[in-house]
């Protein structure tokens, strides 16, 4: 199916071939199953109007995203783009991002981990080089004692 | 008899329609973050409660997904068809403030949103008869002032073929 449109943007004509195999192109889901090779199965929430009583309420859709890395575990919140043709009778989407890993969600504002509504401050202070850092104090120790062996006592 | 719940008037087709917030055609997802307690999180609060039934009715192919104490500061972001991203801070900020700044940078302007109802307004003739969906009248017999239906009425023997041809038989 081909139809012309105009770009009012860019003023030119464009033939678009009924590539896109689905109507939503970029979708957000949280990720609910991995158990299939190199695809995840991906819960998609939309808000849909209730005609009588007028709220709008989450509606799911699954949809199946191609993962060639096998890098979603379930639970994470996943950017999907719409593939140009349909990879599988199933698959229509691919993985572009993972928005918010579970366990380990990193603030875009800060670019901190974080969990929760507290910040996860990770233990790299004290974990860094303890071998060489002790080897370095110690030769300081000698360094000091020496020198200061007749003016103060060493303290260790 | 009035409504239920806490501010019903948000459900209302009146206050759904007067929602000032139509994405430009790039937008597609919109994801709010905000946290369900402490202050600085009201503003967004407040947003997510008033203002995204308006946003949603107005915009209903951008999908719109709300993610409740996953950092600690509150944030919307919003996922164009580029793979451009823009995120938009609401610590501390007022609802209207954020819904505001919302509209600055990615709603349709005034100009645009005025062109697009005059290009509707001419596509559509209101003089033409037609199914529902497209013109506002199917037949003439619901014009007031017009011959009624003969469907609900019957049409007077002037009017009606068999009736002329009948008297025609009967006089020749």
């Amino acid at each position: 199916m081909q139809f012309t449109l105009f770009d009012t943007s860019s003023e030119t004509f464009i033939m678009s071939v009924k590539s896109v195999s689905v109507h939503a192109k970029w979708i957000v889901g949280k990720v609910i199953g991995t158990k299939m090779q190199k695809t995840a199965k991906v819960r998609v929430t939309r808000l849909v109007l209730d005609q009588y009583l007028l709220k709008y309420y989450n509606k799911r859709k699954t949809y199946f995203a191609h993962d060639p890395l096998e890098q979603c575990t379930v639970g994470d919140v996943v950017l999907l783009k719409a593939l140009p043709e349909r990879r599988a009778k199933h698959v229509t989407h691919e993985l572009a991002e993972i928005v918010y890993k579970v366990g380990n969600v990193i603030d875009p504002l800060t670019g901190k981990q974080v969990a929760g509504s507290l910040f996860r401050e990770t233990l790299t202070d004290s974990m860094e080089n303890p071998a060489g850092s002790l080897t370095e104090k110690l030769q300081e120790l000698n360094i000091s004692a020496t020198s200061e062996i007749l003016q103060k006592p060493s303290e260790v | 008899m009035p409504m239920k719940g806490r501010y019903p008037i948000r459900r209302t087709l009146e206050y759904l329609q007067k929602g000032d917030i139509v994405f430009k055609n790039t937008v597609k997802i919109m994801t709010v973050n905000y946290n369900t307690h402490g202050e600085l999180s009201d503003g967004a609060r407040k947003f997510v409660f008033f203002n995204i039934p308006q946003i949603q009715y107005k915009n209903p192919w951008v999908q719109v997904m709300m993610f409740k104490n996953v950092t600690p500061a509150p944030f919307l972001k919003f996922y164009l068809d580029d793979g451009d991203q823009v995120l938009v801070d609401a610590e501390g900020k007022d609802h209207k403030d954020i819904s505001q700044h919302v509209k600055k940078i990615l709603g349709k302007s005034e100009e645009v949103l005025q062109a697009e109802e005059l290009a509707r307004m001419v596509h559509s003739n209101p003089a033409n008869f037609g199914p529902k969906k497209y013109c506002l009248r199917e037949c003439m017999c619901e014009v007031e002032g017009q011959v009624p239906c003969p469907g609900l009425i019957p049409l007077p023997n002037e009017m009606r073929g068999k009736y002329k041809s009948q008297m025609k038989g009967t006089e020749v």
